[in-house]
């Protein structure tokens, strides 16, 4: 191993000897070049799959781009649409944020609860933290959507389980009731990435600060609210950016438990989802891709709003 | 394992690749190859597989490559390789939405192949103009079909009770219906699915009652009270518990798999006639097929016969004459017609479907005499669907499951449907 990496770290000095004396490039491009070299296939995809595309659908939204034929610009008409005579667009704007809404605190709560636990040095912990994480790691897989179709079918696990204590339970599902419960829980079962991120944090604190508190005598809930959350701020502040902007883009569940029609009575119609539909059912690309754009800058405020809001209760160590 | 390479090896390796590269682009221009794209089944998948290896084996310079998805990924998967510039030669391609892309200028006129690479003056001329838009033609019919009952044979003679017919009344299926669910002979098992948003069905309502879905000039050819009608229809099956309750329902997403009966949770489901094929496939149990119930004895089930699909080839195929061919082997070639059998619905060349007949299954036999049947008493086709359709159609569904979940009533279900349909055609 050692070896492998002094080879590979080798290499381009001998390069950059070579390059150097030629002046090919100015001086700080030329001792950079290496480092750009390394850097080209991120440019390659930043520039050709992130920026290219996103540039393409804005110019997009100005049009009324049906797929098969060439965009016309249509000026504004897509965002006016959008602002005054969407029923859709208000009603999955309203299921996104109450998806939004429940789902991003309690999966931060069941988080920090979880890595909490883990952080009382218990043996086997690597083992408990990898079973954890797994279902974050699957999470937006097609497969983990199926399988919460079966357990909340209506004689699916879940309704089987309660039937053993007498309880006929409803179809989760499909029931416009429920089903977007069903897909905030599923949110919240997929913990693992903001509870890796607790764990780290707890570590970060320093032990010398409970020791003196429990010298004081302090209790454990005092403990917790006094020393542990004021210093986990900042990592709680990054989870709730982070697990915000991803819950506005959530996609898959929805698609796959409506099959793609964010049915029953569009209880699971996710914005991303509506748009998709739009888009790509109803050969709508260019309104699609206004409101996409619409969708940014819905996040760009909330994080906006997240930043502004941070100086009064995010404390950075000084 | 030291990562280094010098220029030597780069040269030989760039080279290789290079001529890897030129190598593969040679077998590709040397062998004609096209791609076809279609929707459906494992069993129409398999069928297909076996249609495209016989032609291959009888044409060795054409190389043809499938790829199937389900009905409602199509649409986008189809939609968005056209807009790729990457659209597959082969489109299988539905009455809904062959205007849409026709139009659109996305697909061939197979004109100037007729009589030709392309023989199937055999059709009739009523089956031939059903792939027709404006004047020109877009699509061959790949198959004739309508809308059809399938019936769970098994469990109604379980139940003891008989089996609604071609030609019951709708209400004398409610009743019969409702006696099956009431014998209880399974667990949440129900005399029907719930059709209320299904928009064929709603269509066969609508045409018995002397209306339409929309009008030769893309306008809505019916009105809020007709649509609640049929709402109160179903309503009152909910409540007789003649059909099944609407958090069941909600689970069909209208495909083979996911339907009531398939599900069994129930011992009807409205489909097509030729997906009686791909519905026996799933079922284990004897499955039946008749035509849609009537508002009066003797009256008729407001069915036509459509193509169930059409063979459509993309306007920038760079392989068009061959795919043509290979359209008319599926169409006109006994061989490539008996592989595909009767899956996409019964073939519209008389001469095919006399070869086919002698060898037909069961199965086969049964959809033949079922489109036989129906054909005196099927009206005619109706006008190509204006854009804005396609939603609408997913729009019934919505709707019909707000007055099935008790959050609309029949009447304001029926307004709110006429109202936004409508406005879904103005804006195409």
């Amino acid at each position: 191993m050692g070896n492998q990496r002094t080879a590979i770290a080798g290499e381009p000095v001998v390069r950059i000897s070579t390059l150097a004396p030629r002046q090919k490039f100015p001086g700080a491009l030329a001792r950079n070049a290496p480092a750009y070299l390394f850097l080209l296939p991120w440019f390659i995809g930043f520039f050709g799959l992130t920026l290219g595309p996103a540039l393409v659908s804005l110019f997009l939204s100005f049009t009324d781009y049906n797929l098969l034929q060439p965009p016309h610009l249509v000026g504004l008409d897509n965002y006016a649409r959008i602002a005054t005579g969407d029923d859709k667009f208000i009603s999955s704007m309203k299921v996104t944020l109450f998806y939004v809404i429940c789902s991003v605190p309690l999966k931060l709560v069941f988080a920090l609860a979880v890595a909490l636990l883990l952080n009382r040095g218990i043996k086997g912990l690597p083992v408990y933290r990898a079973i954890f994480y797994l279902p974050s790691l699957l999470g937006s897989s097609v497969a983990i959507a199926v399988l919460w179709r079966q357990l909340f079918d209506s004689d699916g696990v879940v309704n089987t389980i309660l039937w053993q204590f007498g309880i006929e339970g409803p179809s989760w599902i499909s029931n416009p009731n429920y089903s977007l419960y069903t897909l905030i829980v599923l949110a919240i079962w997929q913990f693992g990435s903001p509870m890796i991120i607790f764990l780290a944090g707890l570590r970060q604190i320093p032990i010398d600060m409970y020791e003196a508190a429990s010298l004081d005598g302090a209790s454990k809930t005092r403990i917790f609210f006094k020393i542990t959350l004021p210093l986990l701020t900042p990592v709680i502040f990054f989870n709730a950016v982070v697990q915000t902007i991803d819950a506005f883009k959530a996609f898959t569940p929805a698609y796959v438990i409506s099959s793609g029609t964010g049915g029953p009575i569009d209880s699971t119609l996710f914005y991303t989802l509506y748009l998709y539909q739009e888009g790509f059912g109803y050969f709508r690309m260019g309104y699609a891709a206004a409101l996409a754009w619409i969708l940014v800058i819905i996040i760009a405020v909330f994080t906006a709003f997240s930043f502004l809001s941070a100086r009064y209760w995010v404390h950075y160590d000084e | 394992m030291t990562f280094t390479i010098d220029r030597r090896q780069f040269l030989i390796g760039t080279a290789t690749t290079l001529a890897l590269g030129a190598a593969s682009l040679n077998r590709a221009s040397a062998a004609t190859s096209i791609r076809f794209l279609w929707w459906g089944s494992k069993e129409r998948a398999d069928r297909t597989h076996n249609a495209m290896t016989l032609y291959q084996s009888k044409n060795p310079d054409v190389s043809i490559e499938g790829e199937s998805f389900g009905w409602d990924n199509y649409w986008t998967r189809l939609a968005t390789q056209a807009a790729g510039g990457n659209a597959p030669d082969l489109i299988q391609m539905d009455y809904r939405y062959i205007f849409e892309y026709a139009r659109r200028g996305a697909l061939l006129d197979f004109t100037p192949y007729l009589d030709k690479s392309l023989k199937i003056s055999d059709f009739g001329q009523a089956n031939i103009d059903s792939g027709k838009v404006d004047g020109k033609l877009y699509g061959v019919n790949l198959g004739v079909n309508s809308s059809a009952v399938m019936v769970n044979t098994i469990a109604w003679k379980e139940a003891g009770v008989d089996a609604p017919t071609n030609g019951t009344t709708w209400d004398d299926f409610a009743e019969t219906c409702a006696k099956l669910t009431k014998a209880k002979k399974r667990r949440s098992f129900y005399g029907t699915a719930d059709a209320s948003g299904l928009e064929p069905a709603f269509e066969g309502w609508l045409r018995q009652r002397g209306k339409a879905l929309y009008t030769n000039d893309g306008n809505l050819a019916f009105d809020a009270k007709d649509t609640a009608g049929w709402f109160d229809y179903w309503s009152k099956l909910r409540e007789m518990e003649a059909c099944v309750p609407a958090d069941m329902q909600a689970l069909d997403q209208q495909t083979i798999e996911t339907s009531m009966i398939s599900q069994g949770k129930a011992t009807i489901s409205f489909a097509h006639s030729n997906q009686f094929v791909g519905y026996q496939a799933i079922n284990k149990e004897k499955l039946g097929m008749i035509s849609y119930p009537v508002p009066a004895d003797d009256a008729k089930p407001g069915q036509y016969l459509k193509p169930s699909m059409l063979m459509s080839v993309s306007a920038t195929s760079k392989n068009a004459d061959a795919a043509v061919a290979f359209v008319n082997f599926l169409v006109e070639d006994p061989d490539g017609a008996k592989a595909l059998g009767v899956e996409r619905g019964v073939p519209a060349s008389e001469k095919i479907r006399n070869e086919l007949t002698p060898d037909l299954d069961d199965l086969g036999k049964e959809m033949a005499d079922y489109i036989q049947m129906l054909t005196p008493k099927v009206g005619t086709l109706p006008p190509p669907p204006p854009n804005g359709a396609g939603e609408n159609g997913f729009f019934l569904k919505k709707v019909a499951e707000e007055v099935a979940f008790g959050k609309l009533s029949t009447d304001e279900g029926g307004a709110k449907f006429a109202e936004q349909a409508a406005a879904n055609l103005k804006r195409g």
